[in-house]
């Protein structure tokens, strides 16, 4: 089968920021692999639907975050109120406190946060997409995905605090 | 705009990403005149960057990335013009297949057993040949993994004949696929039945 340049070019410029969101949501490097074989297969098949190749990016991470939601099983409420106080003085972790642990102690405090804060939150220290491009991978509005990013992150200060 | 109000906002800021972010603005601007916010605010940024380096360093296990690459799919990808050819084809076909359906009611499978021939030319790939026209040195490498995977291998031959190639036991396409877009000749029994020609080979010579 011949090997297409510009498919080949889309998945090594991406298949390390999917797969690292993949990872962060399932904490287990076969079924990120999986997430992301399948999230360029979708692509290779609907991909030319796409008009607008600005939005690449985001079309690839919304795929993979729908493809993540149809196999969990399992939902969970999830409070979308707005910041409250104790979030504005939540102290953050000590810069120390996170170099020590390692990665895996960090996906472990992540995994421990419930699915719908921990989508926003990985998103939000990727640094790849904006307030906006969020809300358009995770389709929700973009006031819930401030607040479950602010609600997560007191979420896993909590969890990093106690690994001290 | 208080500090209350400021953190509430820098809570959620990135820098770079987020310069851009009128959000933002009012509050890096309150950070600069309250020396208690700013120093919150860095103590906010160090923590994210330790986080953010945390998740940066998980990596994709080796080899990944082509074996993404290798399992791509062939997309079926058309536009109008390509539907209109489509149906185009699917109609002109269907008169042939009726043409060629009465015909074969007055002449049952006419079978034509013929004689041995030396064919040269060069390999097809035919299922991409009969669908896109697909020959020739840029198609080689595609054609190549056709036959090796099994699908039908034909020659077309100078005069501009094409014939299917089959074996007499065994299929043709492992002794085939290397020459793909290639020229070779063959010696073979050529065999038409309602006019379709195939080439049961005998002998491959490649150059």
């Amino acid at each position: 089968m011949a090997v297409d340049p510009e498919f080949e070019n889309l998945v090594n410029l991406y298949y390390r920021d999917l797969y690292r969101f993949g990872f962060s949501l399932t904490r287990s490097e076969a079924d990120a692999c999986d997430l992301t074989q399948q999230t360029f297969y979708i692509w290779a098949n609907k991909g030319h639907q796409l008009k607008d190749l600005a939005r690449v990016k985001g079309w690839l991470f919304t795929t993979l975050h729908r493809e993540f939601l149809q196999t969990c099983r399992r939902r969970e409420w999830l409070s979308d109120e707005p910041i409250s106080e104790e979030a504005q003085e939540l102290p953050p972790v000590p810069t120390d406190v996170v170099d020590r642990m390692d990665t895996q102690t960090m996906l472990e405090a992540l995994g421990q946060i419930g699915e719908g804060y921990r989508a926003p939150l990985v998103l939000y220290y990727m640094e790849d997409l904006s307030y906006k491009e969020i809300a358009n991978v995770l389709e929700i509005p973009i006031g819930t995905v401030q607040s479950r990013i602010a609600r997560g992150k007191m979420h896993l200060c909590q969890r990093l605090s106690e690994t001290k | 705009m208080n500090s209350s109000e400021a953190k509430k906002k820098l809570l959620l800021y990135r820098r770079s990403i987020d310069d851009g972010d009128p959000q933002f603005q009012g509050a890096l601007e309150h950070a600069l005149r309250d020396p208690d916010l700013a120093e919150w605010l860095r103590e906010q940024r160090s923590s994210y960057d330790a986080i953010r380096s945390k998740l940066c360093e998980i990596e994709p296990p080796s080899g990944l990335a082509e074996r993404i690459i290798r399992q791509r799919p062939i997309p079926i990808r058309r536009g109008w013009p390509q539907v209109l050819q489509l149906a185009a084809a699917i109609v002109m076909l269907a008169g042939i297949i009726a043409v060629w359906l009465n015909v074969s009611h007055t002449k049952e499978h006419s079978l034509v057993q013929g004689q041995e021939i030396v064919v040269k030319g060069e390999v097809l790939d035919m299922t991409c040949y009969i669908a896109r026209n697909a020959s020739g040195p840029k198609h080689a490498e595609c054609a190549r993994e056709c036959i090796r995977k099994g699908l039908p291998v034909g020659i077309k031959s100078e005069d501009g004949r094409v014939y299917l190639l089959v074996g007499k036991i065994k299929p043709v396409n492992g002794e085939l696929a290397d020459y793909a877009a290639k020229t070779v000749t063959i010696r073979g029994r050529e065999t038409m039945r309602d006019g379709f020609v195939q080439l049961q080979v005998e002998e491959i010579r490649k150059f």
